[in-house]
């Protein structure tokens, strides 16, 4: 024991001038990455659960239903007075557009209902006798139950509220969770498809790129120039050029539909384009080099004589490769399907050109909320699911590295 | 001494640089729009005049309508952008949370001088487009559609048709399809069950039909013969067929909706001065007509039209002969609603 801690210290002191070179070294891109990417992600992710739009503009209603309970029926005067009071506030600090953002969100269709109610608060339109009843005369909708349980249901500083809608899951007055309803959905299903395309691009990738990297590995390496510009060329074609070359390529009177029909194999043009094929072509075409070289990197390291000894005590090609080969380059593959992985994960402007519309995939949906109805919440509650999936990948391939390069040194 | 050399360069490198801030030159504006030939129309018809008129530079940028970045620069502190062309849902939540300034009638004019939806409380448009039903003729030969009931019907119009991949058009052209006037199709969609009509008229075509997500792919379905038929943005169309001399036709007569992007100034811009100024000379119709002389789409100001050239006339959303037809997009309805029916439409898309 203390054997081993005296080794140690001497081992660090002998080595820390040159660690703190590397600290130095290493640390303007830390703190760079920190800055520009780690923070502002971090503080992207926290808009998830942060509820503090809601809570803090409505400071006398989140005290006043502390206790009430859907069962209760409408809110009483006191109710509708923290109300009235809160959103009148919120006019006059201009936060009466955020609180009603934050309330259609969870209840569509009350967005102007809010926005006007503030406007007469901040006015003073409503008579203080008998407020509650002044306020339902004007506005019937804040007759309706559902909304005043959705909101007092989240009256908390950090909201379940969109995380919940990122997995199809609501919580109903009763404080349960039960799925929203079947017509809206969606974010599960986009998932499972999204996971789904991005495996069976890695997995095409995976067995497309192995011949290529034997063959670019095996050529002069005139040729072998050649061969690895060809298949960079792809990914320096702009994504719109690409992707329409591809819709001219695939469409039903396109070359290739056209010629298929004139040598008579087909008699009527096959759908191509807008379907989940015509996506994994063009995703494939795009993400198919990162394997190959992530392959081709390994095998270059692999002596040539290993396979040759293989064949020469006898053994068949094949069983060869899938003995001695194979596991060599499999830390090739699975560098590859990573980073085939992760990209693919992201996609969203080619499925939404080249795919159908059940070939969408999550990050439309987020780009849709970030930008367009700038719900935040949501789209950062996708992130975080996406995130949590890719994790999740990690670990399970993390596993099977372990598994496997222990399978291989027995 | 290594140092002193390293730190002399250095303020010898702010000092340079500090020439290009902004601050030390004349005064400008930073105007963001939607690039292409929109900037060029923008430029040559509006910007340009202005120029010459008040030795103010304008500083043209482009963008993608992604109102995000202008709440991330709001939120930080630190605003490039001083005005901006936003699409008007995201101008009417802009609005709301403060990211946009409230415009004052000094600049924007009278209100009621304005077509319907083309004036907000924080812009005015900066152009009037419409999604417009458009067929080729190439393809469509003898019998010719006349109403967006034609396009649902694929007995009579055999092919594939095309229309946009979102709720929003989609929603309002499936009710003209189904019978119901302009006028009335938002009246429709509020009352009970309006929006399971939609679908249910949706239902009829769909196996029919392509989906568009970006014009470009619009437009090269429509070209190549893949659909017949579809919607589409109605200056890229007439772009279409004046450059490339298309064979296609746009029918105002079926009906169609028109909406607005409108000119916002970012709240704490730092030429807000100038940015607000600008505004004012845009609102009055002579100005505004300088872009509808270089491009398809209209503006707000009603008289603008009587600014524009006989021909460009007949192409625009507000030409009086065009705009009897249409009516515009009801944006309240579409910021109250669009998040929960786009996830329907796309739920039901992928079934």
């Amino acid at each position: 024991m203390n054997d081993g801690i005296d080794v140690k210290s001497m081992h660090d002191r002998g080595r820390t001038p040159s660690q703190w070179k590397y600290v130095l070294c290493i640390a303007p891109m830390a703190v760079f990455l920190i800055v520009t990417f780690f923070w502002p992600v971090a503080r992207f992710l926290f808009k998830s659960v942060d509820n503090s739009d809601l809570v803090s503009n409505l400071p006398r209603t989140v005290i006043a239903l502390a206790d009430w309970k859907h069962t209760d029926g409408i809110p009483g005067e006191d109710v509708f007075a923290a109300l009235v009071q809160d959103l009148a506030d919120a006019h006059a600090n201009g936060k009466d557009g955020i609180v009603a953002q934050k309330i259609n969100q969870r209840v569509v269709g009350t967005r102007y209902l809010v926005i006007k109610t503030a406007r007469i608060a901040a006015k003073g339109g409503f008579a203080k006798e008998a407020l509650r009843e002044n306020v339902l005369k004007r506005f019937s909708k804040w007759g309706n139950i559902e909304l005043w349980s959705a909101i007092a249901n989240d009256l908390k500083p950090l909201t379940e509220f969109y995380l919940l809608m990122s997995v199809d899951l609501q919580k109903n007055p009763d404080g349960h969770y039960e799925s929203v309803p079947e017509e809206q959905a969606i974010f599960l299903q986009v998932f499972g498809r999204t996971v789904w395309i991005s495996i069976v691009v890695t997995l095409i990738c995976i067995v497309l790129a192995l011949p290529v990297a034997h063959a670019i590995v095996a050529a002069r390496p005139n040729v072998a120039r050649v061969l690895i510009t060809l298949i960079l060329f792809p990914l320096w074609t702009s994504l719109l050029v690409r992707t329409i070359i591809w819709m001219i390529l695939l469409q039903g009177n396109g070359p290739i539909n056209s010629t298929l029909q004139l040598l008579g194999v087909i008699n009527k043009p096959l759908n191509l384009i807008y379907t989940r094929f015509s996506l994994y072509v063009a995703m494939i075409q795009v993400l198919l080099p990162m394997m190959i070289f992530s392959i081709v990197a390994v095998m270059r390291r692999i002596p040539v004589n290993l396979m040759k000894a293989a064949l020469s005590l006898g053994s068949p090609w094949l069983w060869a490769w899938w003995r001695v080969q194979l596991p060599l380059i499999m830390p090739g593959i699975f560098t590859g399907s990573a980073i085939v992985f992760v990209f693919a994960l992201g996609y969203y402007i080619t499925p939404a050109l080249i795919g159908g519309p059940r070939e969408q995939m999550i990050s439309s949906f987020i780009a849709f909320y970030t930008n367009k109805t700038l719900n935040w919440g949501l789209a950062s509650s996708l992130s975080i699911q996406l995130l949590f999936l890719l994790v999740l990948v990690w670990l399970i391939m993390l596993m099977s590295r372990f598994v496997f390069l222990k399978r291989t040194e027995k | 001494m290594k140092l002193a050399r390293v730190l002399l360069t250095m303020v010898f490198v702010v000092c340079f640089s500090a020439q290009f801030f902004p601050a030390a030159a004349g005064e400008q504006v930073t105007v963001v729009g939607w690039g292409g030939n929109w900037n060029k129309a923008y430029e040559k018809g509006v910007w340009k005049p202005y120029m010459k008129q008040t030795g103010v530079k304008i500083i043209q940028e482009e963008w993608m309508g992604e109102v995000a970045k202008i709440r991330a620069q709001v939120q930080a502190g630190n605003i490039i952008y001083d005005m901006v062309s936003v699409e008007a849902p995201g101008a009417e939540i802009g609005c709301a949370e403060g990211l946009f300034v409230k415009l004052p009638r000094s600049v924007t004019g009278d209100p009621d001088k304005y077509h319907p939806e083309t004036i907000h409380e924080c812009g005015v448009a900066s152009d009037t487009w419409a999604d417009v039903m458009v067929y080729n003729a190439d393809f469509i030969k003898g019998k010719i559609p006349k109403s967006w009931a034609d396009f649902w019907d694929v007995k009579k119009f055999p092919g594939k048709r095309q229309l946009y991949g979102q709720a929003q058009f989609t929603f309002e052209n499936a009710l003209l399809a189904d019978g119901v006037p302009v006028s009335e199709v938002y009246k429709v969609l509020r009352s009970p069950g309006g929006v399971d009509r939609v679908f249910k008229v949706l239902d009829r075509i769909r196996p029919h039909v392509i989906w568009w997500n970006q014009t470009t792919q619009a437009m090269q379905n429509l070209a190549s013969g893949e659909v017949v038929m579809s919607d589409g943005f109605n200056a890229r169309i007439t772009h279409e067929i004046e450059a490339e001399k298309k064979n296609y036709v746009i029918l105002w007569e079926a009906g169609y909706f028109y909406g607005t992007d409108l000119w916002v100034v970012v709240n704490g811009a730092p030429n807000m001065k100038v940015a607000l100024d600008l505004l004012t000379w845009f609102s009055e119709p002579k100005n505004q007509a300088g872009f509808s002389n270089n491009f398809a789409y209209g503006t707000g100001r009603v008289e603008a039209i009587n600014y524009v050239s006989e021909t460009k006339r007949a192409q625009l959303p507000t030409a009086p002969q065009n705009i009897k037809y249409g009516a515009p997009y009801d944006i309240e309805y579409w910021v109250e609603n669009k998040e929960a029916l786009e996830k329907r439409f796309k739920t039901w898309l992928s079934k």
